[in-house]
């Protein structure tokens, strides 16, 4: 029944996750963007924290601790610098998406052409793409991913996944933000497909679990943004007091955490449903539409607390703002997320009647 | 360990729970609002509640052995809460019990009170009610500000003053009427005292008109020197050094909100699937703008409903929930209005006609954002601890 307490291990493994966010990735935050990448220092001590390989399955030497696991750790550490946290992680989704559409043998291909995560692999929804095949190969353009190089691509559609290891071209580009990750624009020109795997009860599990490793990745920023805001506005005084206690401000700082919470609820219902193995498709949408929704008002109230310094470099809020409204560009952005749940959810007679496969 | 899951049992319950209100709450609501008036005392549907073990208490009584209403987890009674709300909110306050004040006279009354006041409720004879006198006219959500005075006199009390909005004041066995011993020393001045139906000076009840959830009965009432005895004080005097009095009622506060919220996620939700029906009758479905809205409000019932339970699952665990208490009353209160707002625009000028279950859902919710406490105060109590809010 209802429960929301941590097990004893993802408790350990979520402070050790939010103690390196807070003393690795915050401080040289500013340093990672510009230099376009994490610092080498930092990647090489992370093999040995083993948070890359959380949701990797036992069987493929991960510590197969599920999608609510790896929800619960992108966020603390997105919400530390989601632009690290990306570049730190070797697979994003691209291996649990293998995983649901081709099972172990697929995602056992990944780790080797990665060299057991040595090195990034990247994962892309085709509704960020432009895609043809022909008998030269497969062709695609991306106009944005968040790195510089990767040695793998993983690409989902409706019907499944392929996987591509050779010819994966990048034209680097600025990025609105996530730089520590790198940016560039993707191109395959006829690159040869090395692996393909139809199952689209898979893919669309897949896509489940993309869109709600994204959210886990914005809410980490959100809760960033918020937590900072609201600490300047408690020490920042105007008309005679801190501005926080101005009601106007309060209220809305109330109504940003208040959106926070409830929206990070929803992405661990959907991820439970996911290590369940209940249907969760239309609850990954809904939850990455709901904190989408939810950061088009944080990141630019985070900004808009701080008045003036909001807009400048030297606080964080700024890049909260820019790097939130990047991710939400992903899976097809917003649109595509409510347009899943909202055709899934006409088809039933009662939605969100209690107790339907013993869930809420 | 993270779980959402509900267990069998309590599915089997909540199943129970949808059938009575299809075959009862629903009825039930629709004809006290076809009659703008509530359920009559004598009405046979409370006999059947009554035939159906309801009505009870949930106190064991003082050898601990009995339990007419078994006593369930926070988070069961908020599913079971948001179902029955889901049928008819106005029916579920109107159901005899002991209602609001049993959590206050289990956790602080006198051996001897929970004998006289919750022994009758269980094994009741008839349908019987009780109710918390707290509301005035010029205190709603700032409960520190009463004017209600109880004054010593020798042996018992006397209490002078006027209540508002009390649902079922007029039918209560009993009411625990919150007072205050001196009205400039705000909340650490109050009491509670059980004052019994036809004492004296207990009088000029008026049964409001309201503009939804008319199954129940809303009230006002006077109180022109009742004089109670001692043992009618809650606790007894000891129990109410510092400010215990005032805490009395912000504990049955701290509980009531998460229950509110789940009525506003079951009324939204009743919203929602009468708002896919007519959609889908009028083949309404296939158009985005349509179906995009109702996408946004499911995503906000899942949310809210969300919320509510994790302030519950808070209390279950007897850790705080101060904080996640208001917000989820905040959330699910505001989220149910635009619910039952979206369901009007979608069954158009036929909502204009007043007698359209969503049309009574849209007057019905309009309350949760105000009992127990407005939306605004809600955010008021949350930003003092987010941001230190003064008082």
């Amino acid at each position: 029944m209802f429960d929301l307490e941590p097990d004893d291990e993802l408790a350990l493994v979520l402070e050790t996750a939010r103690r390196l966010a807070r003393e690795e990735l915050v401080p040289p935050m500013r340093t990672h963007e510009a230099d376009r990448a994490i610092s080498p220092a930092l990647a090489s001590s992370w093999e040995e924290v083993g948070l890359s390989t959380l949701d990797v399955p036992i069987e493929l030497d991960g510590a197969g601790m599920g999608c609510l696991a790896r929800v619960f750790v992108n966020e603390a550490l997105a919400e530390g610098d989601v632009g690290a946290a990306i570049a730190l992680d070797p697979y994003g989704t691209a291996l649990v998406a293998l995983l649901e559409v081709g099972g172990l043998e697929a995602a056992r291909t990944l780790r080797e052409a990665t060299g057991d995560g040595a090195r990034r692999a990247l994962f892309v929804d085709a509704r960020d793409a432009l895609v043809s095949e022909d008998d030269a190969g497969l062709t695609l353009d991306v106009p944005w991913v968040a790195a510089d190089e990767a040695v793998a691509l993983v690409l989902l559609d409706e019907n499944g996944v392929c996987l591509v290891t050779e010819g994966l071209a990048f034209d680097s580009v600025r990025g609105a933000g996530i730089r520590a990750a790198g940016g560039g624009r993707l191109r395959l020109d006829g690159a040869p497909v090395a692996g393909r795997w139809e199952n689209a009860e898979g893919a669309g599990r897949a896509r489940a679990r993309a869109r709600l490793h994204t959210a886990s990745l914005l809410l980490g920023v959100l809760s960033a943004s918020c937590t900072f805001s609201a600490n300047y506005a408690q020490e920042r005084q105007a008309f005679g007091r801190p501005i926080a206690h101005h009601q106007a401000l309060a209220f809305l700082i109330t109504d940003m955490r208040i959106a926070l919470d409830a929206a990070r609820l929803v992405v661990h219902e959907a991820a439970w449903r996911v290590d369940q193995r209940l249907p969760c498709e239309t609850e990954a949408a809904s939850a990455f539409a709901e904190v989408i929704e939810v950061g088009r008002t944080i990141g630019p109230n985070g900004v808009q607390i701080l008045g003036g310094h909001g807009f400048m470099a030297d606080y964080p809020v700024e890049k909260h703002m820019r790097e939130a409204r990047a991710l939400s560009l992903l899976h097809g952005g917003f649109d595509a997320a409510i347009e899943d749940a909202g055709q899934a959810l006409i088809a039933q007679e009662r939605p969100l009647g209690l107790g339907q496969e013993g869930a809420l | 360990m993270i779980d959402f899951r509900i267990d069998p049992e309590a599915q089997a319950r909540l199943a129970e729970a949808a059938e009575i209100g299809l075959k009862e709450l629903r009825p039930a609501g629709l004809e006290a609002d076809k009659n703008m008036a509530p359920i009559p005392v004598g009405d046979p549907f409370f006999d059947r509640c009554l035939e159906r073990g309801e009505g009870g208490t949930s106190w064991t009584g003082l050898d601990g052995k009995r339990a007419r209403s078994p006593r369930r987890s926070v988070v069961e009674r908020l599913l079971l809460s948001e179902e029955q709300a889901y049928w008819d909110r106005g029916v579920i306050i109107a159901l005899p019990g002991p209602g609001l004040p049993e959590n206050n006279v289990i956790s602080m009354g006198t051996d001897e009170q929970k004998e006289r006041y919750l022994g009758p409720f269980l094994e009741p004879d008839r349908p019987r009610w009780a109710c918390f006198g707290m509301t005035e006219p010029g205190a709603g959500s700032d409960a520190a500000a009463i004017r209600t005075t109880a004054r010593k006199d020798g042996d018992g009390w006397i209490l002078n003053g006027a209540k508002c909005f009390i649902g079922s004041a007029s039918r209560s066995d009993w009411i625990l009427v919150q007072a205050t011993l001196d009205p400039t020393k705000g909340r650490g001045a109050q009491r509670a005292f059980f004052v019994e139906k036809g004492t004296p000076g207990l009088g000029s009840f008026k049964i409001e008109k309201k503009m939804g959830l008319k199954a129940y009965e809303s009230t006002s009432f006077s109180l022109d020197d009742v004089r109670v005895p001692a043992a009618n004080l809650l606790g007894g005097e000891a129990r109410y050094e510092s400010s215990a009095g005032f805490k009395t009622a912000m504990r049955t506060f701290n509980a009531g909100r998460p229950q509110i919220a789940a009525n506003a996620v079951g009324m939204a939700r009743s919203a929602l699937d009468e708002s896919i029906r007519f959609a889908r009758e009028h083949d309404l479905l296939g158009r985005d703008r349509v179906r995009d809205r109702i996408e946004a409000i499911s995503r906000k019932v899942r949310k809210a409903r969300l919320v509510g339970l994790k302030a519950g699952w808070l209390a279950d665990e007897e850790r705080p929930n101060i904080i996640e208490a208001s917000m989820s009353k905040a959330l699910a209160a505001q989220m149910a209005q635009e619910a039952t707002t979206l369901g009007l625009e979608l069954v158009g000028i036929v909502g204009a006609r007043g007698d359209h279950l969503i049309e009574k859902l849209y007057r019905d919710v309009k309350a949760m954002d105000i009992v127990e406490g407005t939306g605004q105060v809600q955010r008021m109590i949350v930003a003092r601890t987010l941001v230190g809010l003064p008082r």
